[in-house]
């Protein structure tokens, strides 16, 4: 139990809420839903199935044949309403950490492609995270160029003061643009860091290792995913090959396990596995404390590695590669 | 033509053929794998980028093959399927010595040499920097290409094949009405 005076008042404001995601997080699915999953041999017995746990009738609406794609979606919607509840029900401080949950910056990078490759407008907002929205996406229906959906976003957005420090330059091409992408979460991240750490207290103690983590991951994926993709990407990656970046990571107690548990073959767990484990299980830790904010980031967390588990899995199956389903999921999974 | 003759050239007609046969069973059952192969790792993109992220919302608005489909001819008739890129403008580097040649799936109809824009990599509609197992699904497909083009030549071989065996077959009920 903690013992602190601050955690006395964190009821009044925040109580409900906490209650509310403890039960959602009971919710999750456990090993043996996932066991039951598996063992399914079409989609219509995955719907059959999900009906026994939290999701529910959630699928009972949709027209035949079921796809993996239509799961996917009922799903996405299904999290957005829990999102937006806890959200619309919450109080500062609470209410920015949920502002900061959300795919804003995502959301953007989508429209200023679409401004580039001159999409219409509408066809972008069908792509664009529902958990992202904010009232001046409309206004990119005005900007004809990433440049002006650039000078509109800083303007008016509440991603203003990320972009100060990112480039504020006219050639934006598509390299530029996913470049971009990447700059911003840096200070996104940091701003994210700075607000729980300034909060103090259980928050901090709780949200601040698994941002940095999220850092850290991003960066290493990003310089993985390089490798293949060498010309323009150096400014992200000091390393230049994987074993200078996993010497790199030799270095750090942290990682240096997590590098050793990547298996060599098909059948071993690639880096992105391995991370996707530690944060789950970072994930699933914060729950063990109380009167903090960091259980509505992580359970949002864990639903969505959920979401992603469960899609994989119906998509296995629906192309009838059951053997391989096992290979990565039950690992990433809370219980 | 004697019959021996024509018997011999009827065995080594079906010689051919089962071993034609056989060759396209082999290639039906590597392109049923490359295809699936494909697709699982289309799903572990998605894992990986979210589903949303790998599909038709992607689609670039003006798609521009990276590969076509040439037809030669030769002189007995035999068609073949070739895989040129789009910019192979002049046929004397797709086939050999062909009589005819005819151009299937491309851009345009007209053979004038205008500069097209630099071949885009499809792989770009999903990003910059995707996941490993994007490109693998790439290469499973385009190698799926392949063996289907080689798919089709052996097909229309083999029907080319079994029609001159029945002429052959023909020829020598004529010659001996007695033999079984």
């Amino acid at each position: 139990i903690d013992f602190f005076p601050e955690n006395f008042y964190f009821n009044v404001d925040h109580g409900y809420l906490e209650g509310l995601v403890q039960g959602c997080k009971a919710g999750l699915l456990t090993q043996q839903d996932y066991i039951n999953l598996v063992q399914c041999e079409t989609l219509e017995d995955v719907k059959i199935h999900l009906q026994t746990t939290d999701y529910g009738n959630f699928l009972d609406n949709q027209t035949n044949p079921l796809t993996v794609s239509k799961t996917d979606t009922e799903m996405r919607k299904k999290l957005c309403r829990e999102f937006e509840y806890f959200r619309n029900h919450s109080l500062e401080p609470l209410s920015t950490v949920f502002t900061y949950m959300t795919y804003m910056i995502d959301n953007v990078i989508l429209l200023m492609n679409g401004a580039l490759q001159k999409k219409s407008v509408k066809e972008i907002l069908v792509k664009c995270h529902p958990l992202g929205r904010f009232t001046e996406m409309e206004a990119a229906n005005i900007a004809e160029t990433p440049s002006d959906l650039f000078n509109a976003v800083q303007v008016e957005t509440p991603l203003a003061p990320f972009f100060q420090d990112c480039m504020s330059e006219n050639t934006l091409d598509e390299l530029n643009i996913e470049l971009l992408r990447s700059k911003l979460h840096e200070p996104y991240l940091e701003a994210v860091y700075e607000f729980c750490k300034n909060h103090g207290d259980v928050t901090a103690e709780i949200m601040c290792p698994i941002l940095e983590f999220e850092a850290d991951r991003r960066a290493f994926i990003i310089t993985l995913n390089s490798f293949l993709y060498p010309e323009g990407l150096r400014l992200l990656a000091q390393a230049e090959d994987s074993d200078q970046m996993r010497r790199a990571a030799d270095h750090d107690g942290v990682y240096k396990p997590l590098f050793g548990a990547v298996g060599g073959g098909s059948g071993g767990k690639t880096l992105e596995d391995v991370f996707c484990e530690r944060e789950v299980h970072m994930n699933v830790l914060a729950f063990n404390r109380q009167f903090h904010y960091g259980v509505f980031y992580a359970y949002t967390k864990l639903k969505e590695q959920e979401m992603r588990n469960s899609v994989w899995i119906a998509a296995c199956i629906s192309q009838r590669h059951r053997t391989n389903i096992n290979y990565t999921i039950l690992n990433h999974i809370p219980y | 033509m004697a019959a021996p003759d024509l018997r011999a050239e009827v065995d080594s007609l079906l010689l051919q053929l089962l071993q034609d046969l056989e060759e396209l069973e082999a290639k039906r059952a590597a392109l049923n794998s490359r295809v699936e192969e494909g697709w699982f790792s289309l799903s572990k993109a998605r894992y990986a980028m979210g589903a949303k992220s790998v599909g038709p919302l992607q689609y670039a608005s003006r798609m521009e093959p990276q590969v076509c489909v040439y037809i030669s001819e030769a002189q007995d008739g035999l068609q073949k399927f070739w895989l040129v890129r789009p910019s192979a403008q002049t046929p004397e580097e797709v086939g050999p010595r062909e009589a005819a040649l005819r151009r299937r799936k491309g851009l345009t109809g007209t053979p004038e040499p205008e500069s097209f824009p630099a071949l885009q990599d499809p792989l770009n509609w999903f990003g910059i920097l995707v996941p490993h197992s994007l490109r693998q699904a790439q290469a499973s497909f385009r190698e799926g290409l392949q063996l289907a083009a080689d798919m089709a030549s052996l097909q229309i071989r083999i029907d080319w094949g079994r029609s001159q065996l029945r002429g052959l077959q023909e020829k020598l009920k004529q010659l001996e009405p007695e033999s079984a």
